[in-house]
């Protein structure tokens, strides 16, 4: 048996056989296959197993239909639309939120470090007074006074800034004395 | 003078569609009727046994409960195929059965043929048959659907989930399985 020296052409043979070729096209198959024994023998396994197929049981179609429940029941025209959108809806709320959550947040973390500042200053503003005394204390009524002095009991003892000269004790300063002679 | 519904052959599949929509209970016959004996080829040739027409029923019924999901982008006929295999594929899941392939009803067949013709067929059909028993379950799917029911490689591929070379590939391996059983019987 000579071999198909064209696979163009074999691979058309199911459609020859179903006859759905253009004019044109089926006139060439059937030239090719006037001399080619592999396709004549393929044509001849393909009739066979097409003409098989009509042992399939007969349908009836009737039986069928009244199995079809009518359009409008089984989907509504709007059910998808309405399913899908309220996904994406909800889908995009949820996604709107979470960015303004995060961007609320970082706002207040932002906030808070700037807030911190002028609090501590209007603590040290609010000391700042007792820790100067005010020119006129006489002025001050007798709980602004006691306040002050309560206030004044809690400052800690600030450190020595000026330079002090050493204090000799006595005894040691007759004995430099001695030796200076 | 015009013509009645069921009097426009040339009517395509999505015309139909579009008419059962509206509430054209008539169309859905011209529908079933146009694809129900490929339905049962097909499926009789993938090797289905038993309640062929209880799956053609199944696919039917599947197909216009999801005709709003069909697009046209492939035939009506394919997508009809891509949903029987899957009930096929389901079947063969749920009830383990083996795939051999047995003929599935002769007796309309006999009244249409005389009793010589009836005998020769059924042994051509029975060596057909044995044949197709020694392909794979894709290559006889690719082969049939392109032998049985004249499918281009495009929708055979879209049918059972491959690509267009690989359906080429079992097609070709198919045929020479099938003539070589042939040969030998």
């Amino acid at each position: 048996m000579n071999k198909c020296t064209d696979g163009e052409v074999r691979e058309m043979l199911p459609d020859l056989l179903h006859r759905t070729l253009p004019a044109n096209v089926r006139e060439r198959v059937e030239a090719h296959i006037a001399r080619c024994e592999e396709c004549r023998d393929d044509l001849r396994v393909l009739r066979a197993v097409h003409g098989a197929a009509v042992f399939a049981p007969r349908i009836d179609v009737d039986k069928v239909v009244r199995q079809i429940p009518p359009y409008q029941r089984i989907v509504p025209p709007t059910e998808l639309p309405a399913r899908s959108r309220p996904r994406l809806v909800s889908w995009l709320v949820a996604a709107t939120l979470a960015i303004g959550f995060v961007g609320i947040g970082a706002l207040l973390v932002t906030q808070r470090d700037d807030d911190i500042a002028p609090a501590a200053a209007l603590a040290v503003a609010s000391r700042a007074p007792a820790l100067a005394l005010p020119a006129d204390v006489e002025g001050l009524s007798d709980g602004s006074l006691v306040q002050l002095m309560n206030e004044m009991n809690g400052f800690d003892a600030l450190p020595a800034t000026e330079v002090v000269d050493p204090v000799i004790p006595v005894d040691a300063a007759e004995n430099i004395e001695q030796e200076l002679r | 003078m015009t013509a009645s519904p069921e009097e426009r052959p040339e009517e395509t599949d999505m015309e139909l569609i579009d008419r059962w929509k509206a509430g054209d209970s008539r169309a859905a016959t011209r529908l079933v009727g146009r694809h129900s004996q490929a339905l049962a080829r097909f499926a009789a040739s993938s090797g289905e046994r038993d309640g062929i027409e209880e799956l053609v029923q199944d696919t039917f019924v599947r197909a216009f409960a999801s005709l709003d999901s069909f697009r046209g982008e492939s035939t009506l006929r394919t997508w009809l195929f891509t949903i029987e295999r899957r009930l096929m594929l389901d079947r063969r899941r749920i009830e383990k059965r083996s795939r051999e392939t047995v003929p599935i009803e002769d007796s309309d067949q006999v009244s249409e043929y005389g009793a010589l013709d009836a005998l020769i067929a059924e042994e051509a059909q029975e060596r057909v048959r044995l044949s197709l028993d020694a392909l794979s379950p894709t290559q006889r799917e690719v082969f049939t659907l392109r032998v049985q029911q004249g499918l281009s490689y495009k929708e055979i591929a879209e049918i059972v989930g491959s690509t267009e070379g690989a359906a080429r590939v079992h097609y070709h391996n198919a045929i020479q399985t099938v003539k070589e059983f042939l040969r030998d019987e």
